[in-house]
């Protein structure tokens, strides 16, 4: 039977090709898809991932830095300092607005970071200096290539030029890019030198991040203070909820797409082999014998398909990142596990749907020449 | 290969029902013995096919009962029929049927492997009978590639790859030149006479009686007397004399006709007076 299911198969090419590609295509569509909202969650935690601090510090309530505000008096630095196991702290300017050459306007996180800075400044610095300065800005080295511009060009940020300084890697995403300026500098444009943001903490060697962090929260009023693994899940868990509707629809349009590819290219197959199901029913074989080769022919469909998507997905996340610095995807083992599973569905459901067919066939149409 | 028995007794078959009631087979009884051949004729619509169906254990009667060997297979379940189609009957078919994604040996192979071979020995018992058959080198062949006199070889391994002890073959020769239709007629005679195993033939090929055991008229869904049947010599369809439509004495010879029609264009074009053995011409 497999020997027969698999002759079935490949004898129409056309046909392997449609329900292979259809397979592969609404696969792919879910693993890209999964691939971007992921490398999204990784990018969008890049910064803290990389920001060298241990603790972060926000104002009460505040758990993560996408789409927050956080205000902190410049008095709590001092009182996070005295805390018991913290070595260093920084803080840091943080403002979502524009980084703008010419007409092109790129949304941007600005940091604002103290001269000397022990944490929150660029991590990958492929040109230029990392320390912004007084009138000096470090960019994403892709938003810089975009818009024309290089070490020595002036850009404008939240309304006023600053002389690009530093271009910096990693530090962009589909939505946003990281900018860097003197934490003076940003001040005067906000116009509130008695606040900060963040504080960024470094703990003493062999200090336990969790326990520092209890002791922030417990010793110094207002704060809301987690580890980096902590922050960082928040902010993942806000990419999370703000794109699960957006994947969710888009993976039921995947799903849909391969289980009506599939569906119908095993259903018409067997339709169009009814004459042969025919005349084996007639030489003795069971219902059961017919339903094994149309369900191998939907499973080596879909692993097929399942395959040719992966390996397409792929080469997609090798592309992308070359044509778009901003975009990128990330494959994970369960996003592939995922895509599994619905192709298991999908030959599930594409074996099932000729049950009726084959169950009804008369053997004795073989002699009727129908 | 056990040597079966089939017994047809007082079969009818009947279908739809009310005003469209067809009664496609009227109160048939028949026994095949073990290594007969049987020849059933008739024209079109005479029922043949329907019979063979309920000979085959694929269509049940509505009346009557078939017997294998003195077990009722009329009665059985489609669970149960399976069984037997597989190990007790081998099927011929006049479009050959062969699977066309499958080469000769993994047509034949297949029907084995249904019936409980492990691949391997399917495969050896497809080859060895394909060798037999004069299939050596067209083992590998798939269906298309063949001619159809090979083909219908092919079909006929694929009918005794499990040893059935009767053949049913449905017009086997409909679709073949004269030449091979008469050489797999000989080989299906030299089966049942070699290996005694039961044939049982639907055709309208009057030219294929002479390998048969026994020939048997069906009209009308009976069994009728054979001598009373004339074949008209331009449509080659089978009347019975004494109700032909039309009929020409020519050379001491008398020629029946189903229409007058037939019979001025036999008349008109001059079409050959049919000669030799299988035209039933006084």
């Amino acid at each position: 039977m497999t020997r027969l299911a698999i002759r079935n198969l490949f004898q129409n090419r056309t046909r392997l090709i449609i329900s292979v590609g259809g397979v592969a295509l609404a696969l792919m569509l879910i693993l890209s898809l999964d691939g971007i909202v992921l490398w999204i969650q990784q990018r969008v935690t890049a910064y803290i991932d990389a920001s060298g601090a241990d603790v972060f510090v926000a104002q009460a309530g505040v758990r993560n830095m996408h789409m927050a505000s956080s205000s902190l008096p410049a008095d709590r630095e001092a009182l996070v300092a005295g805390v018991d196991g913290v070595e260093s702290v920084t803080p840091i300017l943080y403002a979502t607005n524009v980084v703008a050459v010419g007409e092109e306007r790129t949304i941007a996180y600005i940091i604002g970071l103290p001269s000397q800075t022990l944490a929150g400044g660029p991590w990958i610095v492929s040109a230029g200096r990392a320390d912004p300065g007084p009138g000096g800005a470090v960019i994403d080295r892709g938003i810089a290539e975009k818009s024309g511009v290089g070490l020595g060009d002036h850009v404008e940020i939240m309304g006023r030029p600053f002389e690009i300084v530093g271009l910096s890697g990693g530090t962009t995403s589909l939505t946003n890019s990281i900018a860097f300026i003197g934490s003076e500098d940003f001040s005067k444009l906000r116009g509130d030198p008695d606040t900060v943001s963040f504080l960024f903490v470094r703990v003493e060697p062999g200090a336990s991040p969790p326990d520092v962090a209890g002791r922030i929260e417990s010793e110094v009023d207002g704060v809301t203070a987690q580890t980096r693994q902590e922050f960082a899940a928040q902010e993942r868990q806000v990419v999370r909820d703000m794109s699960t509707d957006l994947v969710r629809i888009m993976n039921a349009v995947g799903f849909l797409i391969g289980l009506a590819v599939m569906g119908l290219t095993v259903y018409t197959a067997t339709l169009l082999r009814r004459g042969e199901h025919g005349v084996m029913k007639a030489l003795g074989a069971r219902n059961r014998d017919l339903y094994a080769s149309v369900s191998i022919q939907a499973l080596v469909s879909v692993g097929l398909g399942l395959g040719v998507g992966l390996v397409f997905t792929l080469l997609l996340s090798a592309v992308v990142p070359r044509l778009a610095s901003n975009l990128g995807l990330a494959i994970s083992l369960a996003s592939v596990g995922k895509a599994a599973l619905a192709s298991l569905v999908f030959a599930g459901a594409a074996a099932f749907l000729p049950i009726r067919q084959i169950r009804d066939l008369d053997p004795a149409m073989v002699f009727r020449g129908k | 290969m056990d040597n079966l028995t089939l017994h047809v007794s007082d079969v009818t078959k009947r279908f739809g029902s009310g005003p469209t009631e067809v009664t496609a087979v009227r109160h048939v009884s028949l026994a095949i013995e073990p290594g007969e051949v049987v020849l059933i004729m008739g024209p079109s619509g005479s029922g043949k096919t329907t019979l063979l169906l309920m000979l085959g254990a694929l269509l049940k009667p509505t009346e009557g009962t078939i017997r294998l060997n003195g077990n009722l297979i009329s009665e059985l379940g489609e669970d149960q029929l399976p069984r037997i189609r597989l190990h007790d009957f081998g099927f011929i078919f006049q479009d050959f049927n062969l699977l066309s994604a499958l080469t000769a040996v993994e047509n034949v192979a297949l029907v084995a492997a249904l019936a409980g071979q492990k691949n391997g020995t399917a495969r050896r018992m497809a080859e060895d009978l394909l060798t037999q058959l004069g299939l050596k080198d067209r083992l590998d062949f798939l269906p298309e590639n063949l001619s159809g006199g090979e083909k219908q070889r092919v079909a006929i391994a694929r009918a005794l790859v499990n040893d059935p002890a009767i053949l049913f073959a449905d017009e086997p020769t409909a679709n073949l030149d004269s030449k091979i239709g008469h050489e797999i007629m000989r080989l299906l005679r030299a089966i049942a006479k070699g290996q005694g195993r039961s044939v049982v033939i639907v055709s309208h090929d009057q030219r294929i009686k002479d390998i048969a055991d026994r020939v048997l008229w069906l009209e009308d869904g009976e069994f009728k007397e054979m001598t009373s049947m004339a074949i008209d010599p331009v449509c080659g369809m089978a009347i019975e004399r004494e109700r032909a439509a039309a009929r020409l004495e020519r050379d001491g010879q008398t020629t029946y006709f189903c229409s007058r029609g037939c019979r001025r264009e036999f008349e008109e074009e001059g079409v050959a007076a049919p000669q030799g053995e299988g035209w039933y011409a006084d």
